[in-house]
Formats: structure tokens, sequence, C-alpha cells
């Protein structure tokens, strides 16, 4: 055995310790515990000199395990571990009391006595403290982009221009999402399609991506550098790579210029046979399998019109579902966002025709759109125009505590959807400019103008005649008809005191951006962590923004949480860049928190195989198994074990036994 | 001092960092509460709970991510489970099952962790130290490190979410009485094993632990099954029992 020598180190972190904790008490303090050979306190023990000291006594006092009291160890447990090994200890022979922000920030009296409490606790956690290596296992240099919006779009190139094979799997015929469906871009006007679709273009081009489009992520297995993906790829009932996108098809099809275009939020009409918009890409038609009448009824005239007309022979009404599965190293998750639904507030009146979402408005204001860019509404220019803003954002909690977290029927979002001020601003524009003599009035409640060219983009719409009418967030907003007969509807709202009702040919709802209905799904498939908004969560809001808790997988775009489209290709770029760096290294190093299967007391019952929501355990000759690089080291299993045969690494029951009895003993 | 003790057990991701914000933001709590990190809250089981009240504490709180935010997916729904196990044994064994107490606690909610150790500490200085003897705390900790109950603990959502082997689905109204009646059993049956470090007749435990000679003679039959007690004596056709050292009590 041999004997354990601790250095313990209390840091004063200036005066933000120092001021509420006698440092010196309780350095004296940690002197008089067992195995402690040495005591320190220290202005600031994350500074070069601070660490130095750590160094020098390990190698001049034969230290074998260090503890330091300062702040949280998420804040800086990396650094003293690599501090120990520098000095040649091993890393997980150390502890870290949080002295910092759980006791000296917090309380104004009894910091000192707590303080030692912490210090004596992680003291004897050390000392049972095991040296741990980490393992390193080897990486497969491909990619998968989930999402091919912008985007996803952006994040597949940047990783396949690396020279690292990328799958691009888009759910939807076409790759584009919500950007392929803009108008004009804030701030700059620049024509969404003009700058999007060249990338489109790319990505079908590119040697190193494979596009899989109009299919979906189903189940993904293994860890870090080592994901095994299967994707589901539904049947277009077309043949990839006979159609040429002639469109004979769709003229053809007996359904023709009958079902809601959904890429025109369907004020257009398509047949059963479609391309959302002429550019997608892939330009591939597809069968609607809903709506297509051989497909539904089993029969369509004597033979299927589209089959007789298509001139390349590339229909085949045979094809089935396919099951693909490919391995990669690293994820990118760019799934984007939904708009809300309307309906959902019905006080905003969306049921009436004069009545449009931000996102319909779009489709109604391009030129490529259904109406070739004429705002049109009830068969005329509309000459009075209403904005409102924060539809189903800036919500507040209701009293009783629902929403907000769980997302369901009725949940209130209490984020800023981010974009809706800017495109309300450019809509605006959009229409001074086509209707020249048309009213624009905006109903608002803070005027959110953060970005580069924002607040310059919002004066000129102001100068450009768009009146901004403020209310307070409270006020309640409601739209209604006075009479069926005209073609008018009256936004209404009392802000202090004060009636406001404006009348309009056309009301612009900017609806909030709120999670996909299957971000749920995806996050369980991935086993990826969202915020109580819905949205995907980041592992750190500032310093690990791109990536997730699960390692390997990293997220970008409005998955995340609502955002424009700079700051998406932004953080697209970014992941994929983080996405890239195992698949250049050729190795990762794993941690080696894990669990540990005594294999002499393990009687193979399986509790344990159940409660492993990763599938790290196996039984393997009638014993449990650690698949030591899957498992992540929650350590649900070993409370589970009936028979105390798991261990959890570094998290011991003896270790936190310790602790408590460490704690308790004093002061009693 | 005569300050209550309390110590949380605190997941590294959700109420840990929640922990560390509520110091970031500098909103003060009563220093009575020591934290102890672990990775997920479904790392702590109802014996270490209950160890830590047999060890002084006074209060034991334990904090993970919201339903739906584990970091491990599913880890907290257990802690639920293990913590509802803990408060049956806390009761078995006279203490007030508000001394253990579950908070979800997000990393992002630094006031609320504030506001809820301020809350819980004032109930537990309320509530003042725990008041039972220590020898019940013992054998509701040994009950707890039972495999029976662990292995129920762990389980029970499983029966209640997808029924067991016979694809039978357990009421919540089914699950409580049978829970109920595993631990008191399994508590009763503690007592005695502890009881039986000295040679001790089924009546003379009776009137000791207050219970029914024909349950302490059940629970007797059932010790001595597994092999956790042994014959002592039998003195004028009255046998006493003694607990199998090494097995029974370590």
């Amino acid at each position: 055995m041999e004997t354990i020598r601790t250095g313990v180190y209390i840091c004063h972190c200036g005066v933000n310790i120092a001021a509420a904790v006698d440092v010196k008490a309780v350095a004296e303090f940690a002197e008089g515990l067992p195995s402690v050979v040495i005591a320190r306190d220290y202005q600031y023990m994350c500074s070069d000199p601070g660490q130095e000291l750590i160094k020098s006594d390990i190698k001049d006092l034969g230290l074998n395990r260090v503890v330091v009291a300062s702040c949280s160890p998420r804040m800086h447990e990396p650094t003293f571990r690599n501090a120990c090994a520098d000095a040649g200890l091993n890393p997980y022979c150390f502890e870290m009391a949080n002295i910092r922000e759980q006791c000296a920030w917090v309380h104004h009296k009894g910091a000192t006595e707590k303080a030692k409490d912490l210090v004596a606790s992680a003291v004897a956690k050390a000392a049972l403290l095991e040296p741990l290596e980490r393992k390193k296992v080897g990486v497969i240099p491909r990619a998968l982009v989930i999402g091919g919006g912008v985007a996803g779009i952006y994040a597949a190139l940047e990783i396949a221009d690396k020279g690292f094979e990328t799958y691009l799997v888009e759910k939807e015929p076409s790759i584009g999402g919500h950007m392929a469906q803009l108008d004009k871009t804030f701030p700059t006007l620049d024509c969404s399609a003009c700058i999007l679709t060249p990338k489109m273009v790319e990505v079908a081009r590119h040697k190193n991506i494979q596009l899989l489009s109009y299919s979906e992520v189903k189940e993904v297995n293994g860890y870090i550098g080592n994901y095994k993906v299967k994707i589901r790829k539904k049947p277009r009932y077309v043949d990839e790579a006979k159609c040429t996108g002639c469109g004979e098809c769709a003229n053809a099809c007996r359904l023709h210029g009958i079902i809601p275009n959904e890429f025109d939020m369907g004020l257009s009409k398509r047949a059963a046979r479609y391309i959302p918009f002429p550019q997608a890409v892939p330009l591939v038609y597809t069968v609607d399998p809903d709506r297509c009448i051989y497909l539904t009824k089993g029969k369509c005239g004597k033979s299927p019109a589209c089959v007789d007309a298509c001139p390349a022979d590339a229909i085949d009404f045979d094809q089935k579902e396919e099951e693909l599965e490919v391995e990669v190293g690293t994820i990118v998750v760019a799934t984007g966002y939904e708009m809300l639904d309307p309906a959902e507030r019905p006080e905003y009146g969306y049921k009436y025709a004069e009545v449009l979402t931000g996102l319909e408005f779009e489709r109604l204001s391009v030129a490529s759109g259904p109406t070739g860019g004429r705002i049109i509404i009830n068969g005329k220019e509309p000459k009075e125009v209403v904005f409102i803003s924060c539809v189903g954002s800036r919500e507040r909690r209701r009293e009783n505590g629902e929403g907000g977290g769980e997302r369901g029927e009725g949940a209130r979002n209490e984020y800023c959807s981010r974009v809706c001020c800017m495109y309300i601003a450019k809509q605006a524009h959009l229409v001074s400019e086509k209707i020249p003599d048309a009213r624009v009035r905006i109903l608002y409640n803070d005027m959110r103008a953060y970005g580069k060219g924002f607040e310059e983009f919002y004066n000129r719409v102001v100068a450009e005649g768009a009146e901004y009418i403020r209310k307070e967030l409270e006020d309640e907003v409601e739209v209604i008809k006075r009479s069926e007969d005209n073609d008018k509807v009256v936004v209404r709202t009392i802000s202090k005191g004060e009636k406001i009702e404006l009348e309009a040919d056309l009301v612009v709802l900017a609806n909030a951006l709120v999670p996909r209905k299957d971000a749920d799904e995806l996050a369980k498939i991935l086993k990826i962590t969202k915020s109580g908004d819905g949205f995907y969560l980041e592992a750190h809001p500032k310093l690990r923004p791109l990536d997730t808790f699960t390692d390997g997988i990293f997220i970008a775009g409005c998955c995340q949480s609502p955002k424009d489209i700079p700051d998406s290709v932004a953080q697209a770029v970014g992941a994929a860049i983080r996405a890239s760096i195992p698949l250049m290294q050729g190795e990762v190093e794993v941690e080696p928190l894990v669990a540990f299967v005594d294999e002499d007391v393990c009687v193979g019952c399986g509790t344990c195989e159940a409660v492993c929501p990763f599938d790290a355990l196996s039984l393997e000759a009638g014993v449990m198994h650690v698949n030591e690089v899957v498992c992540k080291g929650c350590g649900s299993c070993g409370s589970a074990c009936p028979s105390g045969a798991i261990t959890m690494r570094h998290f011991k029951d003896e270790q936190i036994y310790a602790q408590i009895e460490a704690m308790c003993l004093q002061n009693v | 001092m005569d300050e209550v003790k309390l110590i949380g057990f605190m997941c590294n991701w959700c109420c840990y960092a929640g922990a560390d914000l509520a110091g970031v933001s500098r909103f003060q709590y009563p220093p009575n509460i020591r934290i102890i990190r672990v990775m997920c809250s479904g790392r702590v089981d109802p014996e270490l709970i209950l160890d830590t009240f047999l060890h002084g504490a006074d209060g034991v709180f334990i904090g993970g991510c919201h339903l739906g935010d584990c970091h491990y997916l599913e880890g907290n729904y257990y802690a639920e489970k293990k913590v509802g196990m803990a408060k049956r044994l806390l009761k078995a064994a006279g203490v007030e099952p508000e001394r253990l107490r579950l908070e979800w606690i997000s990393a992002s909610e630094g006031e609320r962790f504030a506001e809820v150790i301020r809350e819980f500490t004032e109930e537990i200085k309320e509530l003042g130290p725990v008041k039972c003897e220590k020898e019940e705390l013992e054998a509701a900790c040994i009950a707890a490190a039972d495999y029976k109950l662990r292995i129920l603990a762990t389980k029970e959502r499983e029966l209640l979410e997808e029924g067991n082997k016979y694809g039978e689905v357990f009421t919540m109204h089914e699950m409580d009485r049978l829970l109920g009646d595993m631990v008191q059993e399994d508590y009763e049956a503690k007592r005695i094993l502890l009881k039986l470090k000295k040679p001790m007749s089924v009546k003379k435990i009776a009137s000791e632990l207050n219970l029914k000679p024909n349950v302490v003679f059940r629970r007797i039959l059932d010790l001595k099954r597994h092999e956790l007690i042994g014959i002592h004596e039998i003195r004028d056709n009255t046998p006493t029992y003694i607990a199998n050292t090494r097995e029974g009590l370590e």
C-alpha cells in the first residue's frame, strides 16, 4: 500500500474567497487532517506561480494526492489536472473543493466553517482516489450532417472541403430549408435564392458529399469517432439516376394544380408528382404518397398518366423504402425550426383571409412565387398593411407555472424569436417598394435591431414612411372582422389606457420560431439534451456554444435557438470545424470516469442493462461487461445493481461515503 | 453550534451548475448545506441517502436536471423512484420524510437554487435534529442495501410503464401497496436482525420492538431461510436466535 501524501492548496482568489473565508484558518485546519503533508494558501492558485507551487510540492514533498480549494471544478478542474500531470502525478489523483461559487460567494456568515468541511471532504475523497488512464480510440474519417437548410449546407460544404466524406441527410425532397422560401434578406436586401441556390448546387456537385434527400435518421449508436447511423430513405417512386427533372410527369398528373404546395405555404397548387420549387436540389420529382391516385387507390386510369408521360422511363412504382447504414466519426445537427402555428393563438385572427404569417408573406412577395412577386390579397393590392410583432414570442409564463418548460399544447414561449423585428422591417420596406401608396403600420413591443447594419436598416424603413406604433408586451392584441361583407380586418389593443384600432387590408403576423415537432425524437436518437424552451442545448453558452454534451455531436443554426442567416452560417462553419478536429486527429481520448463491474460479484441479473440509456452494458458469459468507450459515467447502473457489483470510477461508494463522513464529523 | 447540517447530492450538469450560478450571481442562502457532486442524480441510491442520515445529517437534498433534460437522458427518472424508496424507509424508521427533498434545478436557475435551499434549510431548522434511535436508522439503511429493495427501486419505473415479465402493468395504487408492504417487511426483518446481535427469543424481540409475536416469527423464518440468523439454543422449549455474524451484519 502506498502512503497517501496529500497537498492542500487554499486559494484566496484575490478577495473573492478571502473576503468571506478565513483562508489561513482553513489552511491551518487542513494541516491537521489525516494524510495531509502540506497545506498552503495563495493569492491565485490558477495563476502560473500558483500552479508552480503545486508542481514543485509534488516533486519536492513526494505528494501523491492534490486538493485545491478554490472555484468550481466546472471552471478549473482541467487546469489543475493538467498541472498535476505536468509534475508527473496522475491527473485523476486530484480533487477540488468548491469554496467560491458554493461558499464564499453565497454566505456572509459561516463561510469559514463550511469551507473547512468542504476541504475535509475533498481530502477524504482524495485519499481514496485511484489513478486512471484515458483511453484512445480511432476515428472514422467521415461526418454526418443532419438537415439541409442553410446551416446544414454550409456545415457539409465546410467538412467536405477539408477532404472528408460527408453525408448530408435532408428530410424533404430538396435541400434549401426555410431560406429557400424567403424573398429578400435583411438588412442588405440580398435575394435569398440568389445567394443560396449556388451553394445548393455546390452540395450536389461536391465529390465528398453524399446527399441523401427525402431521408431520415432513424437510429444512432456508438460514440465519438465511431457512430453507426441508420438512415431511412423514403421511396420517391422515381429513379433518381434517370429523372431529368423535365416535369412532364407533373403536367400529365391527373391531380395537376389541385394539391396545395407546402413550399408556397399552400398559396399555389401542385400535382401529386412534384418538385417543391424549380431550383430544387436534387432536381428529381417525388410522388406524394398520400395523394397519388395510383398509390392510394391502386389504380389511376388505364395506366398512370405520369408513367406514359415520362420520356426517361424513370417512374418506378415498385420502389421500396431503403435502409442505409453508414459509419461516421462526428455528427453536425442542423435541423432548424418550425413556425408557430398561428391557429394556436386564435386572438390574432389567422382564420381570416386577410391575415398572413411572415413566411406566407415571403411567398407572396418573392418573384418566383405564386403571384410572381405581386402582393395581392383578396384579388387586389392592399392599401393598408399592419404588422404585428411577437406573436407567440416573449410570452410570460402562466401563473400556475404551466408552459415554458415541458412543451405541449399551449406552451408559452418566453424567449425572443430574434429575427421578427428585422424581417418585419424588411417586409415593411418591400410593401412600400411594391405598393408606394400603401400605409404601413407596425404594432410592436420593443425594437431589437442588435446586429450589424440592423439599426441603420430600421432607420431607413422609418424614413420610408413605416409607422411604428409601440405598445406594452402585456397589452393583448386582437384581430377582428367587423363585417363579413368587406375585406377589412381590425387590429385592436389598449395600451396605457389608450385604445388603438388599426384597420387593415392585410395583417402580417410575426409568428414565433419554435422547435421542430420532431426535435424530441431526434434528441432521443442522438442522446442530446434540450433546454427548457425545447431547442437543443449547447454544452456551455459561452465556452462551448457549438458542442452538445454528447462528444462528437455538434449543433448549428436554429435547432439551437432562433437566429438569423449570418449567425446560422457562422455557427455552421464553426460546428463543421469542431466536427472536423477529431477527423483530422484520427484518434480521440475518452474520459476514464466509467462504470466497472466486479466479475466475481456480478450475478448477471441484467438490472443494470435495462437502466443504461447508452447500451454500454451487455451480458457476456453470464456477467456484465462495460463498453468503456460508450459508457458516459452517469452511475445509474451502480446505484441499480442489486448485488453491488458495479462501481463508478471516481465516484465510488467508498469515496462518497468518505466525503459524507468528513462533512458530518466536523462541528457536531 | 446547534445548527442543523444538510448534505446535498447534486448532478454535475444541472443542479450543481445551478448552485454555481447562484454563487456567480451572489444569491445568498444559509451555509448549513454541504454539497457533494455526483455526475447524475441517478447515481444516488436509497442506501447512500439513509447512510447520510445515519452519519448525522439532519436533511438530505437531491438535485437533478428537469425531467426530460437529464444529461444522461433518464437518470433523474430513476432518482425520483429511489428518493421515493428512501422516503418510505425514513418513515419506517420514524424520521420525517420531509427531511429528504428532491428538486429539479437547471443550470440556469441560480436564483431558484438559492430560494429552494433557503426554504429547505428553514424547514429542517423547524424540525430540528433527527430524533429517531440510531438502530432504527441503521435497520433502514441495511434494508436499503438489501437486493430486494434495490431491485424494486430500480424496476418501479419499468413496472409502472411497461409492466412485468408477463406484461402486467402496475397501477400507481398497486405499486404503492407493493412498495409499502415490502418496505415494512424488510425494515422489520432488519430491525430483528440488528436485535439478534445478542441471542433473543421471539417473545423478547416482539416486546422490545413492539411488534406482534406472529409477525416476528414470520420474519425470523425468512431470515433463517436466508441463513442470516440461526438458532442459538433451546431452553425450556423456547428457542433463542442469533445473527450469523459474517453475512448478516457488516
